[in-house]
């Protein structure tokens, strides 16, 4: 699996974002591209100590200034499905490899749409984020 | 080609929709934007324009001064640049000024 | 592909970041810049003090630009580790 067909899948999801300055981003995956930039909403941003918080409606962020994504652990399991699907519908037409440029079928997507829930780990690390246990990574609205 | 002409010859380009930027700054175009830059800097302006290598006008620009030992610490002080030019490959980050707030720490109150 | 990730893939692996960071988790996927998909991955902090603390995490993509080692874990062997009595000096970030 692709990494960035799991970024694609995880779009309308939530996330935690950690930059290579150490600020991190808590919000829902709006779009992303194949330099893994990235547009989020509802974003929650958190300074490098973990001290300073910022609100923001959407943000912009160049992929290459990522460190690494946390992504809901569900969301794995939904690109299968949208890998599986894939391939069936593309074998009769070409062999090989296809680009990643397709999304998955609507269906599929509405299929998973609804509930999440259950288990979410901790999002960020411990320092500074009051501890993060237990934190659901889907920030609240606040 | 601009970001903007592009968008202008609409549906037939489904194709290259995926070469397109995800990011449409012709939204942001005389608002205030808040832009991080590589290395640590950051300042808000308005947009005046850009091109697709994300390389931005602003004007009546302010930048937020670092702490001198800690390049990533932002300070309270400001200074003006008035109207710069961003170069694309820096930019790391770009957000509205508009909504956009400092805020109490949002994740103990969940943590109970 | 060249890069001989793939004999990882569906295993144990450890992580080690450029900003000295040590992750565990199943190697699910990468690509040719070694962006990598992590799946019920935790992170284990080394202090001098106190023993290896792990903090869960779960599902992770890491970026390639941002991974100095990629291993392969010995399960039977990590899982004779008793962490609580390690004691290790966090790693420093990479200097570029």
């Amino acid at each position: 699996m692709l990494p960035l067909s799991l970024l694609r899948t995880a779009q309308n999801h939530p996330m935690l974002v950690e930059l290579k300055n150490g600020e991190t981003y808590n919000g829902h995956l709006v779009s992303c591209d194949n330099w893994m930039n990235i547009n989020l909403r509802e974003v929650i941003c958190t300074s490098r100590d973990g001290d300073k918080f910022w609100r923001m409606p959407e943000c912009y962020i160049r992929g290459s200034t990522i460190k690494y994504l946390r992504i809901p652990d569900e969301v794995i399991d939904m690109v299968k499905e949208e890998v599986m699907q894939k391939s069936r519908g593309r074998g009769e037409m070409k062999g090989g490899r296809g680009g990643p440029g397709q999304r998955g079928r609507g269906g599929a997507r509405g299929a998973f749409g609804g509930g999440r829930g259950g288990r979410q780990g901790p999002l960020g690390r411990g320092g500074g984020l009051g501890g993060g246990a237990g934190r659901p990574n889907k920030p609240k609205k606040l | 080609m601009s970001a903007s002409s592009n968008q202008a010859q609409g549906g037939d380009q489904k194709e290259k929709k995926r070469k397109e930027s995800i990011l449409d700054l012709s939204k942001y175009l005389e608002k205030n934007i808040r832009v991080k830059f590589a290395g640590g800097r950051e300042c808000a302006g308005t947009l005046k324009g850009y091109d697709p290598l994300l390389n931005l006008v602003l004007d009546n620009t302010t930048e937020y001064l670092r702490d001198p030992d800690d390049p990533y610490k932002l300070m309270e002080d400001t200074r003006m640049l008035g109207l710069v030019v961003c170069r694309g490959t820096t930019v790391v980050l770009i957000c509205p000024v508009d909504g956009m707030e400092s805020i109490a720490n949002p994740f103990v109150a969940q943590d109970g | 592909m060249a890069s001989g990730l793939e004999s990882y893939v569906n295993h144990t692996v450890s992580i080690i970041t450029a900003d000295g960071r040590n992750f565990i988790g199943t190697l699910k996927g990468f690509d040719q810049t070694i962006n990598l998909i992590l799946e019920e991955s935790h992170e284990r902090v080394y202090s001098t003090t106190t023993g290896v603390e792990q903090v869960v995490l779960g599902l992770h993509i890491i970026r390639g630009d941002n991974v100095a080692v990629v291993g392969e874990m010995d399960e039977d062997i990590d899982s004779q580790l008793n962490l609580a009595n390690i004691r290790a000096e966090p790693l420093t970030t990479i200097a570029h």
